[in-house]
């Protein structure tokens, strides 16, 4: 059983890894703040919320490295180099896995900055 | 070949060249000014919003000589407040993103090898509005009038009449107007690059530019809603005492903050990505070869896109929210800055790889990034929290915002005019004049921005009208002025540049630079763009596919011919711009002059309450958009298929997903679906804020709120009902379900009215019952809408305009439905049950 | 002209009188720090600076070598090795760094001990366009002032920063970054003097027509003077010439302006009990002047434009200098 179908044909895995930053950019943002302004809500301390945001993190890291895998499957394994233009569905399918995987790793490095606050701050701080 | 024949056919190719060019001609006298050719359109949106550029700019030389020396009168403080006001407001909303849509809406057709945008009567639409608001916004300056509370508007210095006039509701009346032209417009770019590409024109072929303008396109759709639904509240405090920002009754006044800076921050990328894209163009064809990381442009462009969305909070680091939420935002600022990054090595790795010809376009374009990347640099700085609160709301942003607008996109811009100007006029600026204005721009601007850093650093605030002297800052400013007018100069040089007479010039040659891609074909004589439609088979055709130009101009591709008198153009797919059908677009019309002004007339009655007024503008408005709507689209053609020319026969006709108007109600629908999450972030967010948000009011009920969601649902099934027996043909029984459908919205609406009005909630008392009613006034809104859109399927089907064959608009109305349906059944649920799970 | 008072007058003017102010520089650079959060800051900024310095030359310097010299096509493998490493590699690693540098100085920068609170809090008010400032020291009744700030110097004060009309931002750019004041809300800000000083904090929020005219003066002091300091603020001061006071009352100063020991208990305007000690008026724009205080009695709508005090120039001249002469010796 494929989890994922071995062709994508569509334009909006583009954007996958992408979406998967935002998400946890969000989760971590909205988490930290909902518990900085009820704190009451959850009886939980700070080191809660960091582990919450490790959490997070590990999760957006592996769909990104996923996501990253399967654009390089689209990249043919990187056996063939950019620049990708010849008018052909091939060209433009490793066109679209190698500007995925581009996309997946820029993903990656800034869900690293995203959680990179936790490793710092041990309250909410106001 | 016989000469008989010879001869025969080079007179079919008169007469075919003949009729395409009646059928894309300029209405001749006054009635020029009904064209929605995309040549006119851009040129006149351009033009406009140079003009209100200018205008701006003006603005800032007043303040300029009001801060020259400490303790100036030379403006008053109330005429200083709104000039910058003004400045803000106007470079933002009038030139930097309409410039941007005039430039796509004037080049995208050319290079994509397409004929015309999508919508063109949409586009005409678009800059009728953007005119008459911003002219509404700029004139206020000349009654003082104007706005004078910041172009950020933040409350309650902005909402609390004691402290602002109707200023305040020129800015939100007015700008309000040019967002939704905005939207317009990103609707009309989405789908245009998207299914109008010319046939072969893979993704992975489409120019850079098309790319850029896809993805600015897209944050569009997501940056703006929010401001729209920002606005909303904002009025409904001003006209009506709905405590949205008011502290005292449970508002707050960073809700608006919030909302304002989700659209505030993308809007940076939104002007700044098209301009980068501008020299994507231009950097290749001066360096004389393909783009060496297209793949890397394209995970620029939309990296950008994404991350700038999490950067809002960076504009209210000293708002005293949590650190660790600050932290977050500093995290994403920093992360945005590696995007940004890689676009300026991906044109140092092109020019390393090719043979750069130093051109005027691109003096300015190096020019612009080598001032750009201190903006850049600067922006790294401010983006960390703890360097924020310093330099927050000083001169030192003054500095950086203006290194990074006018480097990274004013240069940019001026690069474009003088590389794009012989598609305009055939001819080429002047080169001399292109490097005195470059110089006296490049140092001017220096000058004047340069100093503001330090200003900033020894402690200037931003919007300051005079300032003490001896306290460092005296030839700081003196310094800036004069720098501020030798910038003005040069600004001016481009201008003369521009107007100066060049009838004695001689036609310059085609393709000028030798440029790569596909818009340096068109001709600016022509107005159909294409001769036909070209077949694409590389990412700078003209350089590769040999004899391109001429086969396009003899007519040897796709749809050289306008034999049934449309403007027509290809719809392809978005993968590999397969051809799949004909498209026949809009062509001269009153239309859209009439429901911009009519709409645009709505807008400024509202503004000083003339209630009357505003409703007879309003009816004008909705009827000239029927009328639009039932002349002018969901045709069905004389016949179904159409030869276009090299054996390819296509339909004329589609609907669903298909169609390139399911597209743009889809586009716009996500447009409007984040206004709205913006309204139940709201919700929430004064959920967060208070320990009890309710203050003790009684809720809405719950039981009117399941019976409304319930409803909805109904009514939304009987009309995917509809649509299915349409297409089986039963056109009695779709009939008879759309009345269903359509008493049921009604009866939905009544059930939806009564859950805030039976506990009798009165929205002036507290900010809880007014979020309540503004998102029941959402969902009923867009059910009135919705039952008017029953109606006209209704009609449409009565009057023979929708058929079990051609059922576009009732597939579009079912895609409307699909978003009413999440809309009301998430709006019920929250005030229904949340305040009780609570 | 003249609307403005140069504040090294003013740092003159406390050094030579009574209040104890050691040093007499006086600044509203971040580029001079004289507090605990403004150096570390400054540093940072330094650092940032130089950084970004070399930066600018680097790709500048490329750029312009790309377009004017180079004349060797580079391989199309090459030149995409160049953004691979010059847009992402680099970048990266750079902003890593930054970003961690700064979230590392984050919790120092304003350390809200819960533990143990601090000594002093003030609590101060942004109104269109002055500043209300209560002292609550740890021990002892709260003490009322307006448009000036002392602080001791070496202690941690924390303040409650709230407004009563518009936002405002609370800002003192050598002693540390800014904080916004906003309705409705109660925001803190920790700050500590290292050197004593005395210094101008502007408004930094936009928050109407006179916002640039809207400042204050902030004191460091060494903590013993500054105890002393507050301890006579504690006390009604006595005005010079009682004949001023009861025109003030008389005229309905007070109900507006609170003077201690006295009638007048106003709470619309800046309390006025020490007002003769204070470096400037007027929120930080005038010099604290018989003159000067008299020129505000009189047109206040001429010095800070939109102003919510009215006019008082029809009251005769020699009303207006008496009730001025009596603030000034309100110390």
């Amino acid at each position: 059983m494929r989890l994922v179908p071995k062709q994508i044909e569509t334009l909006w895995t583009l954007f996958t890894a992408p979406v998967v930053w935002a998400a946890h950019f969000l989760v971590c943002y909205i988490g930290a703040a909902i518990y900085c302004a009820k704190p009451e809500l959850v009886e939980l301390s700070f080191s809660a919320v960091r582990a919450g945001i490790a959490a997070a993190t590990v999760i957006a890291l592996s769909l990104i490295a996923l996501s990253a895998w399967l654009a390089w499957q689209q990249w043919g394994f990187g056996t063939d180099d950019p620049p990708h233009d010849d008018p052909t569905r091939r060209d433009r399918t490793l066109f679209q896995g190698f500007a995925t995987l581009l996309l997946s790793g820029l993903s990656f490095i800034a869900v690293i900055f995203t959680a990179l606050p936790a490793l710092f701050l041990t309250e909410c701080i106001r | 070949m016989s000469a008989a024949v010879k001869e025969r056919s080079r007179e079919e190719y008169k007469a075919q060249e003949e009729r395409l060019r009646a059928v894309w001609a300029n209405p001749a006298g006054w009635r020029y000014w009904t064209s929605v050719n995309n040549y006119q359109i851009g040129l006149w949106y351009g033009s406009a919003a140079f003009a209100f550029m200018l205008f701006a700019g003006a603005l800032a030389l007043l303040m300029r000589l009001q801060l020259a020396v400490p303790d100036n009168d030379f403006l008053s403080a109330d005429f200083f407040n709104q000039a910058f006001t003004l400045h803000g407001t106007v470079m933002m909303f009038l030139f930097a993103v309409p410039i941007f849509e005039a430039v796509a809406i004037f080049l995208l057709p050319p290079m994509l090898g397409a004929r015309e945008m999508p919508f063109p009567r949409l586009g005409a639409f678009s800059f009728w509005s953007f005119l008459l608001g911003g002219i509404f916004v700029c004139g206020s300056i000349f009654f003082n009038a104007a706005p004078s509370a910041g172009w950020f508007m933040y409350p309650p210095l902005a909402t609390d009449k004691e402290f602002s006039g109707i200023g305040a509701d020129i800015w939100l009346l007015g700008l309000s107007f040019i967002e939704v032209a905005s939207i317009a417009a990103a609707v009309e770019l989405i789908v245009g690059i998207m299914k109008c590409r010319a046939p072969g024109m893979r993704i992975n072929l489409m120019p850079l530019f098309a790319w850029y303008l896809l993805i600015v396109a897209g944050m569009i759709l997501f940056a703006f809603p929010p401001l729209i639904a920002g606005d909303l509240l904002f009025e409904m405090e001003r006209m009506f005492d709905w405590p949205f920002f008011d502290a005292a009754r449970g508002g707050d006044p960073l809700l608006w903050q919030h909302l304002f800076w989700i659209f505030g921050h993308p809007e940076v990328y939104i002007i700044f990505l098209p301009a980068i894209a501008l020299m994507a163009m231009i950097v290749p064809t001066f360096s004389q070869r393909p783009i060496v990381g297209y793949s890397w442009i394209v995970l620029a462009a939309v990296g950008t896109g994404f991350l700038s969305f999490g950067l809002w909070v960076h504009h209210m680091f000293a708002t005293g929210l949590p650190q660790i939420s600050l932290a977050f935002f500093s995290a994403a600022s920093e992360a945005v800055a590696i995007p940004t990054g890689v676009q300026i090595f991906v044109f140092i790795a092109t020019m390393l790889a090719g043979r750069v010809i130093f051109s005027t376009p691109m003096l300015f374009g190096t020019g612009g990034l080598a001032i750009f990347v201190i903006g850049g640099l600067t922006g790294v700085m401010v983006a960390l929290a703890p360097f924020d609160w310093q330099a927050h709301d000083t001169y030192f942003v003054v500095a950086h915002l203006h290194y990074v607008l006018i480097g990274g996109m004013l240069f940019p811009v001026v690069a474009g005019l003088y590389y794009y100007y012989p598609l305009i006029d055939a001819k080429k600026l002047s080169d001399l004049l292109g490097r005195l204005a470059f110089w006296l721009m490049f140092c001017g601007f220096n000058i004047a921005f340069f100093p503001m850093h330090l200003s900033g650093l020894r402690g200037m605030p931003r919007r300051v009208f005079t300032y003490p002297a001896e306290i460092g800052w005296d030839w700081l400013n003196l310094i800036s002025t004069a720098g501020a007018f030798i910038f003005a100069a040069g600004v001016l040089v481009v201008v003369f540049d521009v107007i100066r007479p060049k009838h004695r010039q001689p036609r310059g040659e085609f393709n000028p630079w030798n440029a790569g891609t596909l818009e340096w074909i068109s001709e600016p004589e022509e107005n159909w763009g294409v001769r036909s439609i070209p077949i694409v088979r590389s990412r700078y055709p003209l350089w590769d596919q040999r004899d391109l130009a001429r086969k396009v101009n003899e007519g040897r591709y796709y749809l050289p011919d306008a034999e049934e008198g449309w403007r027509e153009g290809l719809v392809t797919s978005v993968l590999d711009a397969e051809p799949i059908q004909v498209l026949r677009v809009g062509g001269t019309s009153h239309v859209t002059i009439v429901s911009a002004l009519s709409l645009g007339a709505a807008f400024i009655a509202l503004t000083f309450h003339w209630w009357i007024a505003t409703a007879l503008a309003s009816i004008i408005c909705f009827c000239a958009v029927i009328y639009w709507l039932w002349t002018g689209t969901g045709e069905i053609p004389e016949k179904p298929d159409k030869d276009v020319g090299l054996g390819l026969s296509l339909p004329l006709y589609a609907s669903g997903s298909d169609s390139v108007g399911w597209w743009a109600m889809f586009i716009t629908m996500v447009g409007d679906g984040t206004a709205f999450a913006s309204l139940v972030f709201g919700y929430f967010f004064y959920w967060t804020i208070h320990a009890d948000f309710t203050a003790g009011i009684a809720g809405p009920d719950a039981v009117w709120s399941l019976i409304a969601a319930s409803l909805f649902a109904a009514a939304w099934g009987l009309m995917v009902a509809a649509r299915t027996v349409n297409r089986r043909g039963t056109t009695a029984t779709m009939r008879g379900l759309l009345v269903l459908s359509l008493l049921t919205t009604v009866a939905a609406s009544a059930a939806g009215l009564a859950a805030p009005l039976s506990p009798g909630m009165d929205p002036t008392r507290h900010v809880y019952p007014a979020i309540v009613w503004i998102l029941v006034i959402w969902v009923l809104a867009h059910a009135a809408l919705g039952t008017v859109m029953q109606a006209y399927c209704l009609a449409r089907s009565l009057a023979g305009r929708l058929t079990p064959n051609h059922d576009m608009d009732l597939g579009n109305v079912v895609l409307y439905w699909h978003f009413l349906l999440i809309a009301a059944v998430i709006t019920f649920a929250i005030i229904g049950l949340f305040p009780a799970a609570m | 002209m003249g609307r403005y008072f140069s504040l090294s007058a003013a740092s003159l003017l406390l050094a030579s009188g009574s209040a104890g102010a050691q040093s007499v520089a006086s600044t509203q650079s971040a580029l001079e720090p004289a507090g605990a959060e403004a150096q570390q800051v400054a540093m940072l900024f330094w650092v940032m600076l130089s950084g970004g310095a070399v930066l600018w030359l680097g790709v500048v310097g490329l750029l312009l070598h790309a377009a004017l010299v180079n004349r060797r096509r580079l391989a199309e493998k090459s030149a995409s090795r160049v953004i691979l490493w010059g847009g992402v590699v680099f970048p990266s690693v750079t902003l890593c760094a930054l970003l961690a540098y700064a979230l590392w100085l984050m919790p120092g920068l304003r350390p809200f001990a819960q533990a143990s609170p601090a000594a002093l809090r003030i609590e101060v008010t942004g109104k269109q366009f002055w500043w209300d400032v209560v002292y609550h020291p740890a021990q002892g009744p709260p003490v009322a002032s307006a448009n000036e700030i002392r602080l001791p110097v070496g202690e941690r004060v924390e303040l409650t920063l709230k407004s009563a009309d518009v936002i405002h931002s609370f800002w003192i750019p050598p002693l540390g970054g800014k904080m916004d004041m906003i309705p409705g809300r109660s925001n803190r800000l920790s700050i500590m003097a290292t050197k004593p000083g005395i210094f101008r904090g502007p408004c930094a929020e936009y928050c109407g027509t006179s916002h640039a005219l809207m400042a204050f003066s902030a004191v460091a002091m060494a903590p013993e003077a500054f105890r002393s300091w507050l301890a006579v603020q504690a006390i009604p001061a006595e005005g010079a010439g009682a004949s001023g006071g009861a025109l003030f009352l008389r005229h309905g100063c007070g109900s507006c302006h609170s003077v201690a020991g006295t009638d007048a208990r106003g709470l619309i305007g800046p309390d006025l009990s020490h007002v003769g000690s204070r470096a400037t008026v007027a929120a930080g724009i005038l010099p604290n002047t018989e003159d000067a205080v008299a020129r505000f009695i009189a047109r206040p709508d001429l010095i800070k434009p939109g102003s919510s005090m009215p006019a008082f120039d029809m009251l005769p001249p020699d009303d207006i200098r008496a009730i001025a002469a009596w603030l000034r010796g309100l110390r």
